[in-house]
C-alpha cells in the first residue's frame, strides 16, 4: 500500500499533467459508453425517462433472433476483412513504391495526392464519389461508354453497392495508413538488406525475411487502426446509400442508427454494445498477436 | 442623514414608479431555421403590443437534436416555455417524457377558432389530448414543371394515365431542349422507410383513398384492390415503368430535392414551404404548376395531401405557464398567422392577406382545393414504425429485383405485414 502511494507520490507531476485530460476521457468518452450500456437495457419506451423500466437482456435477445441484425453483422465483419486487406496492401505497395528509387521525380506529389483525401472532409469527399457514381450523369460510366465498355451499376444494384463504397473508403483512408508504413521504412535497418543481398537472398526473401518482419510495428498499428475504422463504418453509408440497396450496405452502426430513428433506443444501444464489444476484441486480439510475434 | 435617507427612499418609489412593466422572456424550441426565427421575432413584437415587457426568443436545433434536447429537457424539468413542431413530433416527445400538456382548455378558451377543420384538430390529437394547438397546415400537391407540360398539351394531369404519358414524354423527348436524355419523367426517393413510404402515402390518399399500410382497428389494407392497384403502379414507377433516375433507390430528401432544383424532374411533390424557394431565379424560377395527386380510379376524388400538422406544445413542467399558453392561443390570431405565411409559407387561417405572395404560394395560402389528411398511424399503433421499416425493406427487395407478377408479390407481402401486425401486437 505504502510502495503504491510512493510511486503515485513520485509520480505527481505526471499525474496532475495527466488528470485534466483523464478527467475529459471520463466525461465525454468513458460516461457516455457506460450510459449507453445502461440504456441497452431499458424498455425503448421508458428508455429516456428520469426511472426507465429495466428490462434485463431483453434487448439483446431481441437483437440476436433479428435475421436484419444477423445479416447486418455478416456483412459488416465481411466488409471489414476485405476493406482492412484493401486499405493495408494498397498503403503498403504505395509505401514501397514511393520509398524505392523509381519515383525520384514528383515523389513528394503523389505522397500529396495520396495522402490529400484523409484531409478532406469525409462527407464532402463521398457527395463527390456518389456523383461519379450516378447512372445518369456520373463521370464514372461517361468515361466507360467513351469507352464502349458496359456501365457501371454503382451504388444502385445490390450486386456492386458495396464494392463502390470499399473503392470510395480506399480513396479516403489509404494515404494515413501509406503514411504510417513509409515512416517504418525510413527507419528499417537498410545494412540489414544488403547483408542478405551479399548472402545471395532473392528479391522475395529480403523482402519476406528482412523487411516485412520490420514492418511489424506498421502493420500492427494499421491492422488495429483499419479494423476499428471499417467496423463502425457510418458516414459512407449515410451519404451514399442509406443502407440500400436492398439492405447491401446496411452494416451494424447503420441498422443501429436507423433503429434509434424509429425510437427502438434499447435495441439500437443494445446493437452497439455488442459492436463495441466486437470491436474492443477484435483489436485486442490483432495487438496481441501482433506483439505476441514481436518478441519471438 | 435622515434627510439623506428620505430622498434615497423617494428616489427609490419614483425609479420604481417609472419602470417598464416587469420583464419577462418566452422562449421556444424549433426546427424551423432562419424562417421560423423571422417569424417568432416578428409574432414576438406583435405579441408584446398587448403585453409589454414580454420578449419571444426562439431556438431553432437541427430535427435530430431538437429531439434529443427536448426530451432531456423535458425529463430533467429544465423545459422551455414552449416547443413547436410536427405532430409526430410531439407525439414522440409525448411517448418518451409523458410531459405534453393537454391544450384542450387552452384551444377552447379561442373564440376565433373556426377555419380549423376536423381533420387539422385530428392531427393536433394524440390519445385524447390536445398535444399542440395546430399552427401550420403542410399541404403536399403534385407537381410538373410548367414549361414541360407546356410542350406537351400544357393539360395539368388529373388521372394516373395522363401522369404516365407525360413521364414518358419528360423521359424520352428531351423537354428541356438540350440534346441529351438526362431527364426523367418523376423525382421520387426511396433510401428510408419514411422517404418511400411517404411518396406512397402522397398517391395513396391524393387519390382519394385512405390508410396506407394499416388502418385504425389494425387491419393491413395493401392488398385491398384499390390499395393494390395504387401500389403496385407506384412501385413501377421506380421499376419496370423506369420513370425515376437510376439512383433513386439510393434517395432521400436532399437528392430528390437535386433532381428537381437541377431541372431533371418532370414530376414532383411540391410541399407548400418549397414555393418560395423554388420561386427563386436561381433554382425552378417559378417553373412548375401544382394540382391535386393523379387519381387512380374516375369515380374518385384526387385531393392535395395535408401530410402533417406544424404546432405549438407546452410542457408540463414549462415554467411560466400560463404566459406560454397565452402566446399559444396568440398564435391563431390573424397577426401571428399572416407572420407565419409570409416567414414560413404556411398557415391554418383562411382569411389571410394572400395578395403579396407568387400564383404557386397563393394555390397554398388559398386552399380552394379539396384537402384530406395523412392518417398518422404511429398515433394509433405505437409498433407502427417497426412495420413501416418492414414493409419498406420488402418494397425495396421488389424494387431492386422486381419480379414477374407484382400483384402475386403484393398479396406476399400483406401477408407478412399481417403476420409482423400481429407478432407486434402481441
Amino acid at each position: 500500500m505504502n510502495a503504491a502511494l510512493d510511486t503515485i507520490w513520485r509520480g505527481r507531476i505526471f499525474y496532475l499533467f495527466v488528470l485534466p485530460f483523464a478527467a475529459l476521457t471520463i466525461l465525454f468518452g468513458v460516461w457516455p459508453i457506460l450510459l449507453s450500456i445502461q440504456v441497452s437495457f431499458t424498455a425503448s419506451a421508458t428508455a429516456l425517462r428520469p426511472n426507465p423500466t429495466y428490462v434485463g437482456f431483453a434487448n439483446y435477445f431481441t437483437v440476436f433472433a433479428d435475421p436484419i441484425f444477423l445479416a447486418s453483422l455478416w456483412r459488416t465483419l465481411v466488409y471489414t476483412a476485405l476493406s482492412v486487406l484493401a486499405n493495408l496492401a494498397f498503403a503498403l505497395a504505395f509505401a514501397v513504391l514511393l520509398d524505392s528509387t523509381l519515383i525520384k521525380r514528383g515523389n513528394l506529389f503523389f505522397r500529396l495526392a495520396i495522402f490529400l483525401p484523409v484531409v478532406t472532409p469525409d462527407v464532402a469527399g463521398y457527395v463527390v464519389w456518389r456523383w461519379l457514381y450516378d447512372r445518369s450523369f456520373g463521370a464514372l460510366n461517361a468515361l466507360l461508354k467513351m469507352l464502349g465498355l458496359p456501365a457501371f451499376s454503382g451504388l444502385s444494384s445490390a450486386d456492386t453497392a458495396m464494392l463502390s463504397l470499399l473503392i470510395a473508403e480506399l480513396w479516403h483512408h489509404a494515404g494515413f495508413y501509406m503514411i504510417i508504413f513509409l515512416a517504418n521504412l525510413a527507419i528499417r535497418d537498410k545494412a540489414l538488406e544488403e547483408a542478405a543481398h551479399i548472402d545471395g537472398a532473392t528479391t522475395w526473401q529480403r523482402w519476406r525475411y528482412v523487411i516485412l518482419p520490420q514492418l511489424r510495428p506498421a502493420l500492427v498499428i494499421n491492422t488495429v487502426y483499419a479494423l476499428i475504422q471499417f467496423l463502425k463504418t457510418f458516414t459512407v453509408v449515410v451519404v451514399m446509400t442509406k443502407g440500400g440497396p436492398n439492405d447491401q450496405t446496411n452494416f451494424v452502426t447503420y441498422y443501429a442508427y436507423q433503429l434509434f430513428d424509429q425510437g427502438r433506443y434499447g435495441e439500437a444501444t443494445a446493437m452497439a454494445t455488442i459492436l463495441f464489444a466486437i470491436v474492443i476484441t477484435i483489436s485486442m486480439s490483432a495487438f496481441l498477436i501482433g506483439e505476441k510475434g514481436a518478441k519471438r | 442623514m435622515g434627510i439623506l435617507s428620505r430622498f434615497l427612499g423617494a428616489a427609490v418609489v419614483a425609479a420604481l414608479s417609472i419602470s417598464p412593466a416587469k420583464a419577462q422572456q418566452l422562449t421556444v424550441w424549433h426546427d424551423l431555421g432562419d424562417n421560423g426565427i423571422k417569424w417568432f421575432e416578428a409574432m414576438g413584437a406583435e405579441f408584446a403590443k398587448t403585453k409589454p415587457g414580454v420578449t419571444v426568443r426562439s431556438l431553432s436545433f437541427p430535427t435530430d437534436q431538437w429531439f434529443g434536447r427536448v426530451i432531456s429537457a423535458l425529463n430533467t424539468d429544465t423545459a422551455p416555455n414552449l416547443i413547436f413542431n410536427n405532430y409526430e413530433r410531439v407525439i414522440r416527445i409525448q411517448n418518451q417524457t409523458g410531459k405534453v400538456m393537454d391544450l384542450k382548455a387552452a384551444l377552447a378558451a379561442v373564440n376565433d377558432k373556426a377555419f380549423l377543420s376536423e381533420d387539422d384538430l385530428r392531427v393536433a390529437t394524440f390519445k385524447g389530448r390536445q398535444i399542440i394547438i395546430p399552427i401550420q397546415r403542410v399541404q403536399m400537391a403534385f407537381g410538373v414543371r410548367k414549361s414541360w407540360l407546356d410542350k406537351n398539351g400544357g393539360k395539368f394531369p388529373d388521372n394516373w394515365d395522363e401522369v404516365k404519358v407525360l413521364a414518358v414524354a419528360f423521359r424520352d423527348k428531351d423537354p428541356d431542349g438540350n440534346g441529351q436524355a438526362d431527364t426523367f419523367g418523376m423525382a421520387l426517393q426511396a433510401a428510408k422507410p419514411r422517404d418511400l413510404i411517404h411518396m406512397l402515402d402522397l398517391f395513396t390518399f391524393g387519390s382519394g383513398l385512405r390508410h396506407t399500410l394499416i388502418d385504425p382497428d389494425g387491419k393491413i389494407t395493401i392488398d385491398q384492390p384499390a390499395h393494390a392497384q395504387v401500389l403496385e403502379e407506384f412501385l413501377k414507377t421506380y421499376s419496370t415503368h423506369k420513370f425515376v433516375a437510376p439512383d433513386t433507390i439510393n434517395h432521400s430528401f436532399g437528392e430528390m430535392y437535386q433532381v428537381i432544383e437541377g431541372g431533371r424532374g418532370g414530376m414532383f411533390r411540391v410541399g407548400d414551404w418549397n414555393v418560395k424557394k423554388w420561386d427563386g431565379a436561381n433554382v425552378l424560377n417559378g417553373d412548375f404548376v401544382s394540382g391535386p395527386w393523379p387519381k387512380f380510379a374516375a369515380d374518385r376524388e384526387n385531393a392535395v395531401v395535408i401530410g402533417g400538422m406544424r404546432g405549438i406544445a407546452v410542457p408540463e413542467n414549462a415554467p411560466n405557464k400560463a404566459l406560454a399558453i397565452e402566446f399559444a392561443q396568440f398564435m391563431l390570431s390573424k397577426p401571428a398567422q399572416q407572420a407565419s405565411l409570409e416567414n414560413v409559407g404556411a398557415a391554418v387561417r383562411k382569411d389571410l392577406d394572400v395578395s403579396t405572395l407568387s400564383p404557386r404560394s397563393q394555390y397554398f395560402a388559398k386552399a380552394g382545393h379539396k384537402l384530406v389528411a395523412y392518417d398518422f398511424p404511429e398515433s394509433i399503433h405505437s409498433f407502427y414504425p417497426e412495420l413501416e421499416a418492414a414493409f419498406h425493406r420488402k418494397l425495396l427487395s421488389g424494387i431492386s429485383n422486381p419480379p414477374a407478377d407484382w400483384k402475386a408479390f403484393i398479396a406476399e407481402t400483406a401477408k407478412e405485414m399481417r403476420e409482423l401486425a400481429a407478432k407486434l401486437k402481441g
